[in-house]
């Protein structure tokens, strides 16, 4: 028989939140969050009626408006009679979101090789002994030390902050890619060449398509670092983009873009993650995470 | 009941390479060892001077102690190691990798994860077949049919259900993994079949059903199978060869070779019938006690080699 909940249950290990405990419990620290903020926003408002540090929610929903309906203000500004989707297409966010998207997935696209050739230094040896001490230590080299050379090659336009992206997160990746294509067992790997298997076939039809689902994974934990590096990037020498955005506004102390700001950005990468892990899901039905 | 689709051809496929008759095999080794390098201990050697002929058609099953070389034999036969010193041939030719000629189904893993119980068995003769683009002719894909419904009838025959067959892997228990492993080497119709402890994660009724499974596919079209285990009873039921591998001699630590090279006598019996049998009681007593009781397989030189040269203990 079911037992009844007790306190004690909080701390247990063997005990598992009932459906709506579990929904509701993890939606209490999202809750809490903008409790304090509404909090701290009123007694700061109380206090000082144009405060700007904490904006109050009617400066919030000015900030949202501006970014999503009016052009930057370095842009020309819209016809009056500009449709609602006309608008949306020419606002500050929409074309600062596209500057970043286009970098980020141009970065992204690059990383593809890098994962490739992880999978590779795992199942030849002889790429394994020519790559991984040299991808082991470039890994340790801090990839924001090498912005200067980046600004100096590539110059300050698109490539260098797409560079420092890809610099920043392809030896972990690949290092990654190595370690879970290694992590496949040696029985299959015989056992595919008993199969007639050519060694492109381990690699690609067996070891590859095995461990696409734990690259995607992998990818997905290094959305944030990949972020990172295209945030440092815009914030140094950009003219758009969300993170140039966020730098301007800072200097005019402009709250009420920068926490939409903030927020659009989680909310952007949360989706593509859910959206990797979805499509993760669908094409790869057999995987079992541990 | 078996559905039309799944019963088995009236007439053989033509153009498909891998399905033909088995041909006769042999598998031998000449002065076989294996040394390892053990850091500052120097090298270990594991197998010292073996030699071994495996005649076509033979089902030989190696039996000995944990760590005393059955897997790495296995392995040199398979191409995946190499002897340090010695030669090896299987079917007339030296072995220099892993290929084909041996069929191969380890304890465990020996399933791809990412393919259906159909796609596992199909992998191989659709290699065999034919390579990248030329996957996309269309005679590939009538071919793919008549290989659809042939190893359909193969995994029937080990005992899966035909809803079992778009299954993945982990859907499956492990007794039906080993059954859909044993498909999988067997529809591509390996001069040698090496199967190493794969049964000995079963439980022992699972077991039990797929040994009789596999002394029948034995019996219907008699590959040269090598067998490794440690289970003893399992070693007499199936086999019709058994090689003990033990240690001779205490100060050669470490080394091993063969103690024991004996006909097992045949049984027409079923296996569950056959260990009932009073005499394969007393075979198993005295293998059991050569094995495992006299002197933990350190048996003296004399003892082994009067065993080896009297062939049969029965």
């Amino acid at each position: 028989m079911k037992q009844p909940f007790s306190l004690g249950d909080l701390t247990g290990i063997q005990v598992r939140p009932a459906r709506l405990w579990s929904h509701s419990l993890s939606w209490i620290l999202f809750v809490a969050g903008v409790a304090l903020y509404a909090h701290f926003s009123i007694v700061r408002h109380r206090e000082n009626p144009e405060d700007r540090v904490i904006p109050s929610a009617t400066q919030l929903v000015q900030g949202i408006k501006a970014s999503v309906f009016e052009p930057a203000e370095e842009d020309d500004p819209l016809d009056p009679g500009a449709t609602l989707v006309q608008q949306v297409r020419h606002s500050m966010i929409w074309k600062d979101t596209t500057s970043s998207a286009r970098r980020f997935f141009i970065a992204l696209l690059l990383l593809v090789p890098a994962m490739l050739i992880g999978v590779h230094m795992a199942v030849f040896p002889y790429a394994g002994a020519f790559f991984l001490r040299f991808v082991l230590f470039f890994d340790k080299i801090v990839a924001l030390s090498l912005l200067p050379i980046l600004f100096i090659v590539f110059g300050i336009d698109e490539w260098s902050k797409i560079m420092l992206m890809v610099i920043g997160v392809a030896p972990t990746l690949m290092l990654d890619a190595y370690n879970i294509s290694g992590s496949v067992p040696r029985e299959q790997i015989v056992k595919a060449f008993t199969l007639k298997s050519t060694n492109l076939d381990v690699a690609y039809r067996v070891v590859l398509k095995q461990v696409l689902p734990q690259l995607i994974n992998s990818v997905r934990l290094n959305l944030k670092p990949l972020a990172l590096f295209l945030f440092a990037g815009e914030m140094i020498a950009s003219t758009d983009g969300l993170a140039y955005r966020i730098a301007i506004m800072r200097r005019h102390m402009g709250m009420d873009i920068i926490i939409p700001y903030l927020l659009w950005v989680a909310l952007l990468l949360f989706s593509l993650d859910a959206l990797l892990r979805f499509t993760n899901r669908r094409l790869h039905p057999w995987y079992q995470p541990l | 009941m078996v559905s039309a689709a799944l019963k088995p051809l009236e007439e053989p496929i033509e153009d498909i390479a891998p399905i033909s008759a088995p041909r006769r095999t042999e598998i031998e080794l000449r002065d076989v060892s294996v040394s390892y390098s053990a850091g500052k201990e120097g090298s270990k050697t594991v197998l010292s001077g073996l030699n071994l002929k495996v005649a076509a058609g033979e089902f030989v099953v190696i039996l000995g102690e944990t760590g005393c070389g059955k897997s790495t034999l296995l392995r040199l036969i398979l191409g995946q190691e190499f002897p340090t010193g010695g030669f090896i041939e299987v079917d007339g030719k030296p072995v220099r990798s892993i290929d084909a000629r041996c069929g191969y189904v380890p304890q465990k893993y020996s399933l791809f994860p990412d393919r259906t119980v159909l796609g596992n068995v199909m992998y191989g003769p659709e290699n065999a077949k034919s390579r990248f683009l030329a996957r996309l002719r269309p005679s590939f894909f009538s071919y793919r049919r008549k290989l659809r419904v042939e190893a359909q009838a193969q995994l029937v025959r080990m005992g899966l259900r035909p809803q079992d067959m778009d299954k993945y892997p982990h859907q499956l228990s492990g007794g039906m993994q080993q059954r859909v492993a044993i498909a999988q080497a067997l529809l591509m119709h390996p001069p040698v079949l090496l199967l190493d402890e794969a049964f000995s994660a079963l439980d022992p009724s699972t077991r039990a059903s797929l040994q009789e499974q596999l002394r029948d596919v034995w019996l219907e079209s008699k590959p040269t199978v090598v067998f490794v285990t440690h289970n003893t009873a399992e070693a007499l039921l199936l086999g019709t060869r058994l090689i003990l591998l033990g240690r001779h001699r205490e100060d050669r630590a470490g080394e091993t070779n063969l103690v024991l090279d004996m006909q097992i006598p045949p049984s027409k019996l079923p296996l569950s019938m056959q260990m009932q049998t009073r005499e394969f009681q007393e075979l198993l007593e005295h293998v059991k006690q050569l094995a495992y009781k006299s002197s933990s397989l350190h048996l003296d030189d004399a003892i082994a080699d009067r065993i080896v040269e009297e062939g049969n203990l029965a």
